[in-house]
């Protein structure tokens, strides 16, 4: 066992050196969420904190924890803090200090020196390298600290003396007028800064080695994932706060306030009036609303769904069962793929040009319906298809051997088994359809049309007649709004509202939220359907 | 034992001389150590029976009667065929497109290799239960009735209701004389309605033979039934096969010679290449084989 190392079995007992380590990889996570606020305006940088200017604060926590891990790493190599180092960082962290000390040296050399392109260059390549050769060179707990720790520590430096603060704007002089204002940079440094002390204080505080590595890596995985989860709670959050006072504008409750409603030939008044999701747009309305668009989205979803989904499995099930395996399904399997990443304009188009003007010769509801049908005809085929062939051959087998015929064993066993799946597929696609834009203009609305004028009614707009083809559905035939296209309109030209809406931009925001809310119900429905379907095919 | 087995025909020729080519076939007369004689009447009689997957020759001029209501073991090595040899009887092989099967099986006296044979009647006729328990994601209840009520047999459901045509007493009884007969109506009685994959691998496998019983069939076809389980669920199956074996026909894959020397009235002996080398009572193929292969193989001197 030559050359292998020993360390303690159990370490339990902590240090004041651990607790600084500790300390610095909560500081960090403190600081990562700080600056994601700042990032996302959560606090302004302009507005002090306790007195203090927040980005003094930003730079002294900043320069606090690059000196404590630097601390620690030299403490560590003199001998003051027992950990168990590898002879080298390794390669990694070599590349991530010498990648950052390059941009970070080379920017100064050209903008701050004014040297140019080739002096921040050489600048940049000269220290890079330093710090990549610092890295690698020394022992691990030096190594993985010094270089990676002075980057925060420098960022605080710069924030602390006020070489960059609130009001500076680094202005790139190219002819389009682009430039990074302090807003941007300074969360954005703040943020890298973080993650490399993070990552060295997160190593160090496991004591180096591969325990540190480990942990290191670990620390870095939970930052993203919980920044992946913040952005997508900022954005809702951030719709939500916005829409809501257009949302309730009007709002009224109490007996006898709302619109008067009918349900299956029943009439009665709702007892709550929230104008902006119960009326349309129309001159003489005391409040402007969405519901046509509304309406209308939900009438497009349903009937996408209703066209593609029995096609789509249809087509699964003929491939996957009955087909065989060979140039034919590859040819369609291909296919489908190509179509689901076809651009949704060029099914607009298509739907445009072949069937507008066989229904009816103008823009229609039914349109609209088919193009966004065909839209989610391949991926209803992708997924269901994915879904059956994960459905094990045993179930087949044992069908076949009861002498139970191929249809029979499809429908009783496969179909079953692969509901779950099919359903996954079809939420995703109706998230993507619900919200698109281009094939709706196109087929659905527009023109002419008065976006949100006009409510449409489906079901009540079925007519029976004695003569062929015995049932029409004029309704059906008829232009008619849809949320995103709505948005569309009120956004490039406020199309439609005129002086009649006191508020365009909370109505805005309050259209977008709907649109939220309507795709995220139908997320709902699909989720709560597939956990239906899966709870019956489970034991639990 | 070894696991492996020659991969090309020339090979096979250098291991196995007495293999002849495709010409002599016909020609070549089956060895007389594969006559078996035995009391009653034949169930199923494989004739001169060939199986190819593509060019891959799996099954080789393999000729054998199997005696109605006893225990016939099938044992040889990995890849010697007997599985394949199993799903010919009731023409699972179909389902295999690369396969393709010459040489005649009858039921009964009735070929099964001919045009018009009723698939759905031949295997509602010889049932199969697989190597690994495989029953369907639904409940206890409909596990068993699936096969019936697919063929008709029984009618269910609030349509049926509806019509007045619901038999659910016959469901009932069916549900309940097949657990009986796959002994295992005691331990699942009260939760008849809870899904089949909620059991334990041994009570998963004899859910599979109940099921398999629930379509009346006379002949059981067995591939490996205990090989995924532990030696209390074998037990359990083997004392099960054997109480079968008085109403119904059992065919039986299986690896583990102690199994088959246990439970089996007859053994044919599959080696390596698909031939079947021997065939008699289980007794005296263990204790006198008369071919030096099959004694090297049973003694573990040859897989």
């Amino acid at each position: 066992m030559a050359g292998a190392t020993r360390s303690e079995l159990v370490e339990s007992e902590t240090s004041a050196a651990d607790a600084v380590a500790a300390g610095a990889v909560g500081l960090s996570a403190v600081l990562f969420a700080l600056s994601m606020l700042a990032l996302f305006e959560g606090i302004t940088l302009s507005e002090p904190v306790a007195g203090v200017p927040t980005v003094t604060v930003l730079g002294a926590l900043l320069v606090v924890l690059g000196g404590a891990v630097i601390a620690f790493g030299v403490g560590s190599r003199v001998g003051l803090v027992q950990t168990n180092p590898s002879s080298s960082a390794g390669l990694i962290a070599a590349s991530v200090a010498g990648l950052s000390w390059f941009v970070v040296a080379g920017g100064f050399a050209s903008q701050t020196l004014a040297l140019g392109t080739v002096g921040g260059l050489l600048g940049g390549v000269a220290v890079g390298g330093l710090a990549f050769a610092a890295t690698v060179m020394t022992r691990e707990d030096v190594g993985s600290t010094v270089p990676i720790g002075a980057i925060p520590l420098l960022i605080g430096l710069v924030f602390l003396t006020g070489l960059i603060g609130p009001g500076w704007v680094w202005d790139l002089g190219w002819a389009q007028t682009a430039s990074f204002t302090a807003e941007f940079v300074i969360p954005v440094a703040t943020l890298f800064g973080v993650l490399f002390a993070g990552w060295a204080a997160a190593k160090a505080y496991a004591g180096f080695g591969a325990r540190g590595r480990r942990t290191g890596a670990f620390t870095l995985i939970y930052l993203n994932a919980i920044s992946i989860v913040a952005v997508l709670f900022i954005l809702v959050a951030f719709t939500v706060v916005q829409g809501v006072p257009g949302l309730l504008t009007g709002v009224e409750f109490g007996p006898g306030t709302g619109p008067q409603t009918s349900l299956f030939g029943v009439s009665f008044t709702l007892p709550l009036s929230v104008p902006f999701v119960m009326n349309g747009v129309a001159l003489l309305n005391d409040y402007q609303g969405v519901l046509p668009a509304i309406v209308g989205t939900f009438w497009l979803v349903v009937g996408a769904v209703v066209f593609a989904f029995p096609l789509g499995i249809g087509a699964a099930i003929f491939l996957t069962e009955y087909a065989e395996r060979g140039r034919f399904t590859q040819v369609v399997e291909v296919a489908t793929n190509g179509l689901w990443s076809t651009p949704s304009i060029v099914f607009g188009l298509f739907g445009f040009a072949f069937l507008v003007p066989r229904f009816g010769n103008q823009k229609s509801l039914l349109s609209g319906m088919l193009t966004l049908g065909f839209m989610l005809l391949p991926l209803v085929v992708i997924t269901s298809r994915e879904a059956m062939l994960s459905v094990p051959d045993e179930y087949r087998d044992a069908s076949a051997a009861l002498g139970v015929t191929k249809w029979e064993t499809i429908r009783s066993v496969v179909l079953p088994a692969a509901l779950p799946g099919v359903v996954t597929g079809v939420i995703l696609g109706v998230g993507r359809i619900a919200g698109e834009t281009a094939p709706i203009l196109l087929t659905m609305a527009g023109g002419t049309f008065v976006p949100g004028g006009q409510t449409v009614d489906v079901i009540g707009g079925f007519v029976f007649t004695s003569t062929p083809p015995f049932v029409a559905n004029p309704e059906l035939l008829q232009a008619t709004s849809a949320l995103p296209y709505q948005l569309f309109a009120l956004i490039t030209a406020g199309v439609g509202l005129g002086s009649n809406v006191a508020d365009p931009e909370g109505f805005r925001w309050a259209t977008a939220l709907i649109l939220l809310v309507v795709v995220l119900s139908f997320y709902a429905i699909g989720i709560a359907t597939r956990y239906y379907f899966r709870s019956k095919l489970r034991h639990e | 034992m070894s696991e492996t087995e020659p991969k090309t025909a020339a090979e096979r020729g250098t291991v196995q001389p007495l293999q002849t080519t495709s010409g002599e076939t016909s020609e070549r007369t089956r060895p007389e150590w594969v006559e078996y004689e035995f009391e009653g009447e034949a169930k199923l009689v494989a004739e001169n029976l060939d199986v190819y997957y593509g060019d891959d020759h799996a099954i080789k001029d393999v000729t054998m009667e199997i005696p109605e209501r006893s225990v016939t073991a099938l044992i040889g090595p990995s890849g010697c065929g007997k599985s394949t040899f199993l799903r010919c009887l009731n023409r699972m092989n179909d389902r295999i497109s690369a396969a393709r099967v010459e040489g005649s099986v009858a039921l009964d006296g009735e070929e099964i290799y001919q045009d018009g044979v009723n698939l759905v009647e031949l295997r509602k006729r010889v049932g199969m239960v697989f190597q690994s328990p495989n029953p369907f994601p639904k409940s206890i209840r409909d596990n068993i009735s699936y096969g019936p009520r697919k063929h008709g047999d029984i009618e269910t459901g609030w349509l049926a209701r509806l019509l007045g045509r619901s038999d659910e007493a016959a469901e009932r009884e069916l549900v309940e004389r097949s657990l009986r007969q796959a002994a295992l109506w005691s331990e699942v009685e009260d939760r008849l309605d809870d899904n089949a994959l909620g059991l334990s691998g041994g009570q998963q496998q004899r859910l599979c033979i109940a099921r398999a019983l629930a379509t009346d069939p006379e002949v059981l076809l067995m591939d490996e039934p205990a090989s995924a389980l532990d030696p209390i669920a074998t037990a359990k199956i083997e004392d099960l096969i054997d109480d079968l074996s008085e109403e119904y026909t059992v065919v039986i894959v299986t690896h583990n010679m102690q199994q088959a020397a246990r439970i089996s009235d007859q053994t044919a002996v599959f080696l390596t290449g698909g031939e079947l080398v021997e065939y008699g009572d289980t007794d005296r193929i263990f204790e006198d084989p008369r071919s030096q292969r099959v004694e090297d193989y049973i003694s573990g001197k040859f897989g």
